[in-house]
């Protein structure tokens, strides 16, 4: 993984100083809160219902052993012994003190770790593939170009108050696990038919109040030009972004007012003006993707004796084999799914215990690399089969090894009214019941890819509208209220859900899931997965039976 | 009947206010019924010269639920409470009669207490 230099680590450390100041100011009353806040959320720190909040910057989605257990360190000491993975693959910690934050920002700089831009109107976090590096469909390896990113943007002094947050996805397999076209800008690595490397460049996709699926604003971008023309797109959007009206200020509402085909002839005349004085140099990408250079793989057969006696002897691996193990590019290796969706647990937490046993696990087994999905679990990219048994007993020890993935209980959820101020509803729970109707894993195979995202306002944090079952929650004269949306998809075939129909009370929406999935089984043809049956047979069954249920 | 609540500035515990100081649980705050009106917007007048020390103080409406006091809005239950899906974590992990009458309260209200904050986020 990409290592900091001096001068980055002087930087943390003194930023962590600066804000170290700016608390104690605070706390004396030099400054008022209104002067305070915006330095605080810059910091990644917010005020929430019971106590701060810091949401801590994963690169990528990229960890080693030593920065998960500095993690696990901070729940320990200065949270309530967890952290919460959320759907852009930060990390959260929910029960922060003010005046211990300055303290645990030293902590995370010296792993390299910081909160920088993970809130405010600036470019944020990106979102690349957990499976970088390790699947045999990308085409290049998407954290070069996240890592590059990732510099470009950090402090960018021209895009630091854009008219509101940007996000990015890097992807570069046809296979998408970063939803790269719901992100302010989805980069999806191509390769032209002369071997030239190069990005699909989707602009405008997001979720939020105003879903949209991002259009495609120019098909093939040779890749030695990506950064001026993020100059130009960035710009264009600075210009003429709409400052009056958050809600009207992402570069969505831009894009679609304008039409994609206006904004990208307005990107393309800027990107002229640009020229190549905004590129970085070929060295520079050289030197960054040193930085991922593949480790030493060992040279293996394609089976392994000791994992197929271990499934053959125990069923309940042969289960986790079957649902959270993920093809690798190396004979012999295999991608291990780590779910934090266990049975009726809050999704994306885990506890201090739990991240010291996978960034043991990490070392161990897995080339020291550890990866966050935006789907809210944890990824060991290099697993030997031969150690897959090994890993997976310690997960059980750890109650880690749920075999869930991509099944109805791996719902993603945000943390909801339980502890943030924006919410309207709880999601959490929401999660937990269905998780705890759907805990059959048998049932849960039968029923098949099916995923379930829950959000507690229409922000959006937890993907709902790209959910294939998508749960919002609203206030409905103070009550609870949760409204379903079908057919949503935040993967190469993305779509934004449909709404169902008039919102279900609280104590409705688990009989809803299941009537959802009854009539999924009744409907569906061979191989068809639950979004594949509400597209050929459209929501009218669903409708039905959801809402005759409900009378 | 109202109550005044906050969260406290150096660690953003939610207090509430009692007779001039601030106070962690919410059965030990002073309410102020309709003829203390006045009294609770000065306690609240008193609260925003306190800067150093607490973070929004606002009024909160209550509602009766088991003879006792509750939070109106759903939002405010749970900050008095604590998150739903840790029992053990924030105030509801010491219990008692408060508590109780607060996890049980129905009919909720959207709080207006935090919408300064909401739309300033």
């Amino acid at each position: 993984m990409y290592q900091y230099d001096t001068l980055d680590r002087e930087f943390l450390a003194d930023r962590a100083a600066e804000f170290r100041e700016q608390v104690d100011r605070r706390l004396k009353g030099e400054i008022t809160e209104d002067q305070f806040k915006p330095l605080r959320l810059m910091n990644g720190l917010y005020l929430q219902l019971h106590a701060y909040m810091l949401r801590v910057a994963i690169p990528y989605g990229s960890l080693n052993g030593v920065q998960l257990r500095k993690l696990a360190d901070i729940g320990r000491r200065y949270d309530k012994g967890y952290g919460h993975f959320t759907t852009r693959t930060n990390l959260q910690f929910h029960w922060i003190k003010l005046k211990d934050t300055p303290s645990i920002l030293d902590e995370l700089a010296s792993v390299d770790l910081h909160a920088i831009q993970t809130s405010g109107n600036c470019i944020r976090n990106v979102t690349s593939d957990p499976y970088a590096g390790a699947t045999a469909e990308e085409i290049d390896d998407p954290r070069v170009w996240s890592e590059a990113i990732r510099q470009w943007s950090m402090l960018h002094p021209e895009f630091s108050f854009l008219p509101r947050k940007f996000k990015f996805a890097v992807t570069a397999s046809p296979k998408d696990r970063t939803a790269a076209k719901v992100h302010d800008i989805g980069l999806v690595v191509r390769r032209a038919r002369d071997g030239t490397l190069g990005f699909e460049v989707i602009v405008g996709g997001g979720m939020g109040r105003t879903p949209h699926v991002g259009p495609t604003i120019r098909e093939f971008l040779p890749a030695n030009r990506l950064f001026s023309y993020l100059d130009a797109i960035l710009r264009v959007y600075n210009r003429h972004g709409r400052r009056d009206n958050k809600y009207k200020a992402r570069i969505k509402i831009l894009v679609s007012s304008l039409g994609a085909e206006e904004f990208g002839r307005q990107v393309e005349a800027e990107w002229e003006k640009v020229g190549v004085d905004g590129d970085l140099p070929d060295t520079e990408i050289a030197r960054i993707r040193g930085a991922f250079a593949p480790k030493a793989f060992d040279t293996l057969v394609n089976r392994s004796e000791a994992f197929e006696q271990a499934k053959a002897a125990d069923p309940a691996f042969a289960r986790f084999a079957r649902n959270n193990l993920k093809p690798h590019k190396r004979a012999g290796y295999s991608i291990v799914e780590i779910s934090l969706k266990g049975i009726g647990d809050t999704p994306g937490d885990a506890t201090s215990d739990q991240m010291d046993v996978i960034a043991e696990l990490g070392e161990l087994y897995g080339q020291d690399d550890i990866r966050v999905t935006h789907e809210q679990n944890l990824v060991l990219p290099h697993v030997k089969l031969d150690d897959a048994p090994k890993v997976f007993a310690a997960l059980q020890a750890a109650g880690l090894a749920t075999p869930n993935i991509n099944l109805i209980s791996d719902i993603i959820a945000c943390p909801g009214l339980d502890y943030c101020a924006l919410a309207n509803a709880r999601a959490i729970n929401v999660a937990q019941d269905i998780a705890t109707r759907f805990a059959d894993q048998d049932r849960a195979e039968l029923i098949g890819e099916l995923k379930i995202k829950i959000s507690g306002c229409i922000n959006a944090c937890g993907h709902h509208h790209v959910g294939h079952v998508g749960i919002l929650g609203v206030d409905k004269k103070g009550e609870e209220f949760y409204q379903l949306t079908l057919g949503g998809s935040g993967a190469e075939d993305a779509a934004v859900g449909k709404i169902l129909g008039p919102a279900l009370p609280a104590n409705k929406v688990t009989d809803a899931i299941d009537t959802l999935v009854d009539v999924y089984l009744r409907e569906r043809q061979d191989g068809e997965r639950f979004l594949d049956t509400y597209r050929r047979t459209g929501d009218a069954p669903f409708k039905e039976a959801v809402y005759a249920d409900a009378r | 009947m109202k109550a005044l609540t906050a969260n406290r500035l150096s660690d953003g515990e939610v207090v509430f206010w009692k007779a001039g100081q601030w106070v962690e649980r919410f059965a030990d705050a002073e309410l102020f019924d309709d003829a203390q009106a006045a009294a609770g917007e000065a306690a609240e007048g008193h609260a925003k010269s306190q800067p150093t020390v607490v973070v929004e103080p606002y009024l909160i409406d209550l509602i009766e639920s088991e003879g006792l006091w509750a939070p109106l809005s759903y939002r405010e239950r749970i900050r008095a409470l604590g998150p739903t899906n840790h029992p053990t974590h924030g105030k509801q992990a010491e219990g008692g009669a408060v508590i109780a009458a607060l996890q049980h309260a129905h009919g909720a209200a959207r709080s207006t207490g935090r919408v300064d904050l909401i739309k300033r986020k």
